[in-house]
């Protein structure tokens, strides 16, 4: 495991007095917060600045920090000695397992103690949430995932570490975005005869080349060609589910949103499926397509920018 | 792995977290929860504090204001003003990549 120099990631000498380091946060946090940075890696260096700042604005998780990291250089080889964190009390704040996941394994290690030992004896386990991200095609047809979880586990000493477990979760047919799936049984273990907690997997799409989602509905771009557009037709769409013969009115122009009912998302109940349409038009690069287009300009007396004139 | 191993769930409804799960799940005390819902920075339904329910986007929300409120020692009044403008962007951002442009 490596060495983290946490001083190193907020800029800061060892002996900076907490207003300083407070102050170096704010300042990095401003530059790396990913919602507006423009560094290519905001959330990593996000990530690596919240945890220095979780154990710097800590005054006992700085003070155990100092003491085990003493001649250690950043990216060194760590093995904290047996018992160092003796005489370290971690009441310190609370932190969720999904915060905890996002820290280092040198986090959990040097301060695995954290929110141990403050349950009953035969509690039952804490609920545990876990993001996770999913095809939208997922939501039609239903599937099995593998999902793997960083998630803090304590062992026979009381001691946490983070802990990863891959498991096969079966994904329900009409799951949305921002959802939450519930494991039961598979949160924290109880103490004692308690039961286990719930695991509680908050549901997100990864983004989609063709489909995109928007609460229950299911949002497609439909290419169309200009007869088709201009005189109607029936085309096929290919959706998650299947294909859907769609009828396109004569005269439909492009950003035109056609809605059929009920073929979104199959939640309950069902969201609509949205197809934007498209006009594409072939190229001119042929002889014959040429001529085609020569003879519209001529023969239809077309403004396209007849409304647009003031 | 085999199919044994494989785990089946159940979708909860959009707001059906118990003050219990929400605060269990992302480490908050119930104390700072209950003080936050009572002055109107959480919109919650029910009116005693067994009947709040929350959804995934209240755990956001919570997790946003909580970490202004400790990292920048924000007033909670300020931490919500901020966690609503983000939801603005969030949604402004949703609405691009419906649109295609995001």
């Amino acid at each position: 495991m490596e060495f983290k120099d946490y001083y190193q990631a907020l800029g800061v000498p060892r002996k900076a007095p907490v207003e300083e380091i407070k102050k170096a946060y704010r300042k990095l946090a401003r530059k790396y917060h990913p919602d507006v940075s423009k560094e290519k890696d905001a959330e990593t260096r996000m990530k690596e600045v919240n945890e220095a700042y979780a154990v710097l604005s800590d005054p006992e998780k700085r003070a155990a920090y100092d003491q085990v990291g003493k001649g250690y250089q950043p990216g060194q080889d760590f093995r904290p000695p047996p018992d160092w964190d003796s005489g370290f009390e971690f009441s310190g704040r609370g932190m969720s397992g999904a915060e905890a996941s996002d820290f280092s394994d040198f986090f959990s290690e040097l301060f695995g103690r954290m929110g141990a030992g403050r349950r009953a004896a035969h509690a039952r386990g804490g609920d545990h949430l876990a993001r996770v991200s999913l095809d939208i095609t997922d939501a039609f047809t239903g599937s099995t995932r593998q999902v793997s979880l960083r998630a803090p586990k304590m062992d026979a000493n009381g001691r946490v570490t983070l802990d990863t477990r891959t498991l096969n979760v079966k994904i329900p047919k009409g799951i949305r975005e921002g959802q939450i799936i519930r494991l039961a049984g598979q949160g924290d273990p109880g103490l004692g005869e308690g039961k286990p907690g719930d695991l509680l997997l908050e549901v997100h799409f990864s983004e989609h080349p063709r489909y995109r989602v928007g609460g229950r509905d299911l949002l497609v771009t439909l290419p169309v060609a200009p007869w088709e557009a201009a005189l109607g037709a029936v085309v096929p769409v290919e959706l998650p589910d299947g294909t859907l013969k769609i009828r396109i009115p004569a005269g439909a122009q492009s950003g035109r949103q056609l809605r059929v009912r009920g073929r979104g998302i199959p939640a309950n109940p069902p969201g609509d499926l949205l197809l934007e349409i498209r006009v594409v038009l072939p190229d001119a690069s042929s002889p014959k397509a040429r001529e085609l287009y020569e003879t519209m300009a001529r023969d239809l007396a077309f403004d396209p920018r007849a409304d647009s004139e003031v | 792995m085999s199919d044994k191993d494989t785990v089946g769930g159940s979708i909860m409804e959009d707001a059906a977290l118990t003050v219990e799960q929400f605060c269990t799940v992302i480490a908050v005390e119930q104390e700072w929860l209950v003080r936050h819902v009572e002055e109107g920075l959480f919109t919650v339904s029910g009116t005693s504090v067994t009947e709040w329910r929350f959804s995934s986007a209240d755990l956001r929300r919570a997790e946003r204001m909580r970490m202004l409120e400790r990292n920048f020692d924000a007033a909670p009044e300020l931490a919500a003003l901020f966690a609503d403008l983000q939801e603005e962007m969030d949604e402004l951002r949703a609405r691009l990549r419906r649109a295609g442009l995001g």
